[in-house]
């Protein structure tokens, strides 16, 4: 396949960036999306040019690492994979494909397409914890929960940090991600400690960090690749309000 | 820990005044199309039907409540929108909505256009009607039917409202179910049918007032 990349190129954090085209001429439709830039990256170093930068690490879709828009899609254009799952063979020859960072204020770019998601980091160190020692594993079956509520917590658990939610939302808002770590943490027996203290402190953060607000859109949900709903917003809507009253 | 007043200012805090603020909004829409049907009886039932609700001396702080909810739901939705502005200072070049399960539509993406333009339309619609000529009838209540029939019968009048309606029902389209999310209301049996209902209701409420406008039209153009 022959393909044209239009590649976000940006030396560093506080320099104007650009679109760059590059041609892809030699990409196998087994090849997988990061495979094929790696092989445009081996090409520029053969030039003697300077690679293109991207995050990336487990490159099956577990670690939160990865994350590029690719022709506007947060993770590109399949549902519930992140774009170290995605194949070449979704794209035909000849096709143009834009590729660009996470764009948000709170997620600066470092240099191309690798931003800082630290303040996802600041918002988990806010309250996304539980601070009673639970010592070893316990037998699953003592713990006062049933099925479905801890399938219910397990599912926003499956959350893998990568922020293709804010990537998404036209107000580069960061509530589905907190809201997948406040339900997971509301919903079990251990969360209960900081249940109130956690929703508070965790959206003042995230709203210090400089993230928007939510419009009920939902574009998150449909391109996260965990496919975690937005009921869970409503969940930390109404987990804020309980704490708020509470406090 | 943040205060309780200072929750408000909270990005949640806000959708939940924006939410309450647009939910009551759309409450009351759903009562002003139910009295407005009433012109369809002929002027006395639907002038006395007026008489009854501006005699009524609980009318005066109802209106002060519905100014203040539509003051602090335009407040908080401009300033949110210009947060939500900044919170992406570097636009993408190419953006597509990921489809289903998104909710996205053109309705979604226009929410501060739609809104401003009502904002406008309300203003000209309330020095219209309220504070518009005091036509009295034989029986001496206000003749807001002959205040309509006549603002109706030009065609000017006629076109900015059919359009001011077309963008409350898109408004309404993703507004009326947004604000129950908003509040935190949510489940797997009921977010569907709230969603779909609310879509519903904006039809109804733009039809309704859509073709008492073109009817009230056609009677000027038979008379
Ligand atoms: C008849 C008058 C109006 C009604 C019935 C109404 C109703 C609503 C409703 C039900 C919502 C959804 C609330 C939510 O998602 O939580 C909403 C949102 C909104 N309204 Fe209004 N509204 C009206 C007038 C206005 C005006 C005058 C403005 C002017 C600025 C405005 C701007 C907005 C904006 C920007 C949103 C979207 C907020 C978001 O992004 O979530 N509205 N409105
Ligand atoms: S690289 Fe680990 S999820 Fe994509």
């Amino acid at each position: 396949m022959r393909l044209t990349l239009k590649i976000w190129r940006q030396a560093g954090p506080n320099v104007a960036g650009r679109l760059v085209v590059y041609a892809a001429d030699h990409v196998s439709p087994d090849m997988s999306f990061l495979e094929m830039l790696d092989v445009v990256n081996e090409g520029l170093i053969k030039k003697g040019e300077d690679a293109i930068a991207f995050d990336s690490d487990c490159r099956e879709g577990i670690c939160g690492m990865c994350g590029l828009v690719v022709n506007g899609i947060p993770h590109g254009p399949d549902r519930g994979t992140t774009v170290c799952q995605l194949h070449m063979r979704r794209f035909k020859d000849g096709d143009t494909i834009t590729i660009e960072p996470w764009r948000a204020k709170a997620f600066p770019v470092v240099k191309d397409l690798v931003v800082d998601r630290s303040a996802f980091d600041r918002i988990i160190a806010a309250g996304g914890y539980v601070s009673v020692n639970c010592g070893g594993a316990p037998d699953g079956n003592a713990i006062p929960i049933s099925k479905d509520v801890s399938e219910l917590a397990m599912d926003s658990a499956a959350c893998i940090g990568c922020g293709a939610c804010v990537a998404a939302c036209k107000n580069a808002s960061a509530h589905l991600f907190m809201s997948a770590k406040i339900s997971h943490l509301a919903l079990l027996p251990q969360g209960q400690v900081e249940r109130a203290r956690r929703v508070v402190q965790m959206v003042t953060q995230a709203d210090a960090e400089g993230f928007g607000s939510c419009s009920n859109e939902g574009e998150c949900e449909a391109v996260c690749p965990k496919e975690i709903p937005i009921s869970n917003i409503a969940r930390m809507t109404r987990e804020y309000l309980r704490a708020v009253v509470r406090i | 820990m943040p205060s309780r007043p200072r929750s408000l200012d909270s990005s949640i805090g806000t959708k939940l005044l924006v939410g309450f603020t647009g939910f009551l909004l759309f409450l009351y829409l759903i009562l002003h199309i139910g009295g407005n049907v009433m012109v369809f009886l002929g002027p006395d039932t639907f002038n006395g039907y007026s008489d009854l609700l501006l005699s009524n001396p609980l009318i005066i702080p109802i209106e002060i409540g519905l100014v203040m909810i539509f003051l602090v739901h335009i407040y908080k939705t401009v300033a949110m929108t210009l947060d939500n502005r900044r919170a992406r200072p570097v636009k993408y070049a190419r953006k597509k909505s990921a489809g289903a399960p998104s909710r996205k539509s053109v309705a979604s993406s226009t929410m501060i256009v739609s809104g401003l333009w009502l904002l406008l339309f309300i203003v000209i619609h309330v020095r219209t009607f309220k504070f518009g000529p005091e036509y009295e009838t034989a029986s001496g209540v206000r003749d807001l039917y002959r205040l309509e029939m006549e603002n109706f019968s030009d065609p000017i009048t006629v076109v900015f409202y059919l359009i001011s309606m077309l963008v409350v029902g898109s408004h309404l389209w993703h507004g009326a179910s947004s604000a129950l999310q908003s509040l935190g209301i949510d489940s797997q049996t009921w977010t569907p049918r709230i969603l779909l209902s609310g879509k519903v209701a904006a039809v109804l409420i733009a039809g309704g007032f859509i073709v008492i406008t073109v009817w009230a039209f056609s009677q000027g153009a038979r008379t």
